[in-house]
């Protein structure tokens, strides 16, 4: 009882402190339009300690009160999770608390002295990967989080871990630079062991070379999720001398974002949408500018609509750049008709959307071999729909990238090729050269990902050729 | 209309088979005869006539033969009153061919008896048909008609399999409704719901917003659960399958199969539930495969296997495969065939030809696209012409004489993603071969074969020109 009342003291101390911070924070208040939005998912193996992660960056930032703490305190205390306090500031539904397992993307904002932050949850079990996808699909940064303790950083990064499928995702959905948190350092099989963290390090780099991140993209910092040691401030000396770069939330302030094709014309993928006294819709403007006013164009069933507000998060902005996850309320169109995958275009050049395009394709892991007329699962942006492979143009030469058979009948795993993919129902893609957030997709069957593409050419029809291609 | 054809050589082939092989009760043969009789009744069914002179006539197991003919008797006596001459004549000739096969028999067999006699009208002109065969199943019908038609639907409804799966597929988009049944799956009802995501800002608990949620949730599976009840039990009393799976993502399934809006005759009946990552026909997909232990008896699960072995061999190279027509046929021939797989609807068509001078006989093998073509009615070498004594579908010429050169025959459909993949991949013939053979080292028709693989891309490429520049 004793301990508890002291901590609660503590905990209001240290409360105090970090009001005062964020006052001095929020002065810079005034110019929040200077802030950087940055979007980030947080990826990893099942159990890793991603929403305790996500919710401990809350409370930090002050984003989740303490009263509201402590209740998730005492009721994860009662259920006899203590150590899920912090997940439940992300995991909101009964289903996910009671299993400690994320179902569904969370999102969730704060700031930081230079940046403006919309964190997404991933969920990391096997299952709903679908759902990590579309949440990877919005993000510029991804956090991967790694479980330090014994058997756990194993156990996620073996074939069929969701270490190796999330980071592979997560290229392919987009995400170019990689935090690697190798979390719970402070647990009794590692407490804060340099050794344990080279090791993890000295494994996953290779393999996160081979997905496609380069040795300059990836941050590497250990923290624990759970004591929230190196989130905010430095983690002591004392505890872990050989650790003295910035804790997490100094990388997340530092990070340098790409340039934003800001005059470019407007692309929006939607990814959801409610009503709300009027509908809603969610989602990441691609490239362009939106302004509350404009009138657009909803791709692929061409309907023509008003925007009547746009929201940054919970504020109501005149407009919106790359990179912006945003709100709108729209007018024109019923709730009904918006579909997830949809893409918001300028009039002047909306995006043509197409139900046959042919596209390069790396064969990770199948069963067996690859044939024409085999079907699965693409997700392209925040839709997934179900694409049949109509032939197999040409087999690639992995070391020339050159083309080494064409039309073969198979394909191995392992192989990248050419082929040409259909779905049953008009989507947006764009030649990946063209447009790249249009232009690459992800293919997944029977719960497993099996590849990844990139579009090289839209069909319209038959006999007519897209021209983008060129471009 | 191909099916005159086809209804005689099927016809012949049940015949025989029914007689030769009643005690090998391998599910193979079994399975090969089933699709006879497939064909069969499907050709029977699009076959019409003149007038009202098509008998149908099905005898049940126990029923007596000297009965069936008294009716027969009677018939024809109320024929010979038909007005019409032309008429008259053809249903009493039916009825006298119908007659006389019966006497075929003294008792009646142990399935019960089916009789289909009448003059067909084909493009080449009528044609009188007269097929006798003991059904697979036994038939408990009993029929007699005298109709422009003949009357098949008890036959075909044997055909159906009794082992009936269905299928409840629910996530957060959906729920889909299906049924697997021998090798089809059909989609009995799919609809869509809009759940609220948690698309609320983390951190700020918004009670109403997860009140909402609960309810909407709730609703839903009151919904899955009452949908479930009209389409599988349809008229309130018995189910109509014999076993569900349950499949979905998140907890959707478990909620569902505990719940007590979900029928108990229902839950009784749950036999698998399993754990897919997509709604919709992918999930169904998904969930056939996951299930396959508790529905290994299903045909379609079966297809699914077979094939899966076929594309191991391939991936693994082994050797000990082939496909195409031409490969196929010369392991066939080498004796090297393990298991031969076909597509039941393959369009090939097996020519047999005679050469017009020295009446030397060939055999050809042409896709549908090349019979009209007329070249391969030339004699490369002399330039005489060929003459066809015989043409019949490939498939029927397998299923007949695959036991020759001893090899297993499974006839697959294109229902299955496998079988999908089989048939535009592969062309829909192939097989998995006893010992390793390189069909490539066999002397074949070089320039044949060159022209003929030149031509196919040609054809499904179309614009190859373009192709060239994906600027890689």
């Amino acid at each position: 009882m004793e301990a508890v009342e002291k901590d609660g003291v503590v905990q209001a101390a240290e409360q105090a402190v970090r009001k005062m911070q964020l006052s001095t924070d929020s002065e810079g208040e005034g110019d929040a339009a200077k802030r950087h939005h940055v979007n980030i998912v947080f990826i990893g193996h099942v159990d890793a300690g991603k929403s305790t992660l996500c919710g401990h960056l809350l409370y930090l930032t002050g984003n989740v009160d303490d009263r509201t703490m402590e209740k998730y305190e005492r009721e994860a205390k009662s259920k006899g999770r203590d150590t899920w306090k912090y997940a439940w500031a992300m995991d909101l539904t009964e289903q996910e608390r009671s299993k400690g397992k994320t179902t569904e993307y969370g999102v969730a904002t704060f700031h930081t002295r230079h940046k403006h932050v919309t964190i997404i949850d991933a969920p990391g079990h096997k299952s709903y990967v679908p759902s990590m996808i579309s949440g990877a699909g919005q993000a510029d940064v991804g956090i991967l989080v790694i479980s330090a303790r014994k058997g756990e950083f194993e156990a996620g990064f073996e074939r069929g871990g969701q270490t190796r499928e999330h980071a592979m995702l997560a290229k392919t959905a987009g995400v170019r630079q990689l935090i690697v948190a190798v979390n719970k350092m402070d647990e009794p099989t590692v407490q804060w062991s340099e050794e344990r963290y080279r090791e993890i390090c000295g494994k996953l780099a290779p393999f996160l070379k081979q997905v496609g991140f380069r040795a300059n993209d990836i941050v590497w910092v250990p923290v624990s999720g759970y004591t929230g040691a190196n989130l905010r401030e430095r983690i002591d000396a004392a505890q872990c001398p050989w650790y003295r770069g910035e804790s997490l939330l100094e990388l997340l302030d530092g990070l340098q974002l790409p340039p934003r094709p800001v005059d470019a014309p407007l692309r929006m993928t939607v990814v959801d949408k409610y009503k709300e006294m009027g509908v809603c819709m969610l989602g990441r403007i691609e490239s362009g500018t939106l302004r509350n006013g404009d009138r657009l164009l909803l791709m692929p069933p061409r309907t023509p609509i008003t925007v009547t507000g746009v929201w940054n998060d919970a504020e109501e902005v005149s407009a919106a750049g790359p990179g912006d996850s945003v709100k709108l309320t729209v007018k024109g169109v019923e709730e009904d008709d918006i579909h997830a995958g949809f893409v918001l275009c300028a009039e002047s050049a909306p995006v043509e959307p197409t139900t046959e395009f042919d596209a390069q394709v790396m064969l990770l892991e199948h069963r067996s071999i690859l044939t024409a007329g085999y079907r699965c699962v693409a997700h392209i942006q925040a839709a997934s729909e179900e694409v049949v492979f109509e032939r197999l143009l040409a087999e690639m030469d992995k070391r020339t990238g050159q083309i080494a058979k064409r039309y073969p009948k198979f394909v191995r795993p392992g192989s990248t090729f050419i082929a040409r993919l259909s779905v049953s129902q008009p989507v947006c893609v764009m030649p990946f050269k063209a447009f790249a957030p249009l232009g690459r997709f992800m293919l997944r069957d029977e719960g497993t990902t099996i590849g990844a593409g990139v579009v090289l050419k839209v069909r319209h029809s038959a006999s007519k050729v897209s021209s983008e291609g060129s471009g | 209309m191909t099916s005159i054809s086809a209804v005689a050589a099927a016809a012949v082939g049940s015949g025989n088979g029914n007689n030769a092989n009643l005690d090998e009760n391998n599910d193979e043969d079994r399975a090969v005869r089933l699709f006879r009789i497939k064909k069969l009744l499907k050709g029977l069914e699009a076959a019409r006539g003149n007038g009202t002179s098509m008998i149908s006539l099905l005898i049940p197991p126990g029923d007596q033969i000297a009965k069936v003919g008294k009716l027969l008797a009677d018939e024809a006596g109320t024929a010979s009153n038909i007005k019409s001459r032309v008429n008259r004549l053809s249903v009493l000739s039916a009825i006298t061919s119908t007659q006389q096969r019966l006497k075929l028999y003294n008792r009646v067999p142990r399935n019960g008896l089916a009789i289909y006699c009448g003059n067909i009208v084909t493009e080449k002109g009528e044609k009188q048909v007269t097929i006798d065969f003991e059904p697979h199943k036994p038939i408990n019908t009993s029929l007699y008609y005298c109709d422009s038609r003949f009357h098949v639907e008890p036959l075909l409804g044997l055909l159906e399999d009794d082992e009936r799966f269905g299928f409840i597929i629910m996530d957060g988009n959906g729920a889909l409704y299906a049924v697997l049944a021998g090798n089809t799956r059909e989609i009995l009802h799919r609809f869509s719901v809009e759940l609220p995501k948690k698309h609320g800002r983390g951190g700020q608990s918004a009670l109403r917003f997860a009140r909402l949620r609960m309810e909407k949730r709730h609703n839903y599976l009151r919904r899955v659960a009452e949908e479930a009840v009209r389409l599988f039990i349809p008229n309130g009393d018995k189910v109509n399958v014999s076993g569900i799976v349950l499949g979905g993502s998140a907890d959707f399934k478990n909620e569902l199969a505990q719940s007590d809006l979900f029928d108990q005759r229902l839950q009784a009946k749950v036999i698998s539930v399993v754990d897919v990552s997509y709604g919709g026909e992918v999930g169904l997909n998904q969930a056939i495969e996951l299930a396959a232990d508790s529905l290994s008896n299903v045909k379609y699960v079966r297809e699914k296997r077979l094939l899966q072995e076929f594309y191991e061999q391939i991936a693994l190279d082994t050797g000990k495969y082939c496909y195409g027509m031409e490969d196929t046929l010369k392991a066939l021939e080498m004796g090297a065939m393990e298991k031969l797989i076909v597509w039941e609807n393959l369009p090939h068509e097996r020519l047999l030809l005679m050469h017009t001078q020295n009446g030397e006989e060939s055999v050809q093998v042409l896709p549908p696209e090349k019979l009209n073509q007329q070249s391969h009615l030339v004699d490369k070498k002399t330039g005489a012409e060929l003459e066809v004594k015989d043409s019949e579908p490939m498939v029927d010429w397998l299923a007949q004489n695959y036991k020759n050169f001893g090899a297993h025959l499974d006839l697959i459909t294109d229902k299955t993603a496998e079988g999908n993949q089989f048939v535009k991949g592969f062309g829909g013939i192939g097989g998995i071969l006893r010992y390793q053979v390189d069909l490539s080292l066999l002397e074949r028709d070089e320039e044949d074969d060159e022209a003929a693989e030149e031509e196919e891309e040609e054809d499904g490429g179309g614009a190859d020109a373009e192709d060239e520049d994906w600027g890689l």
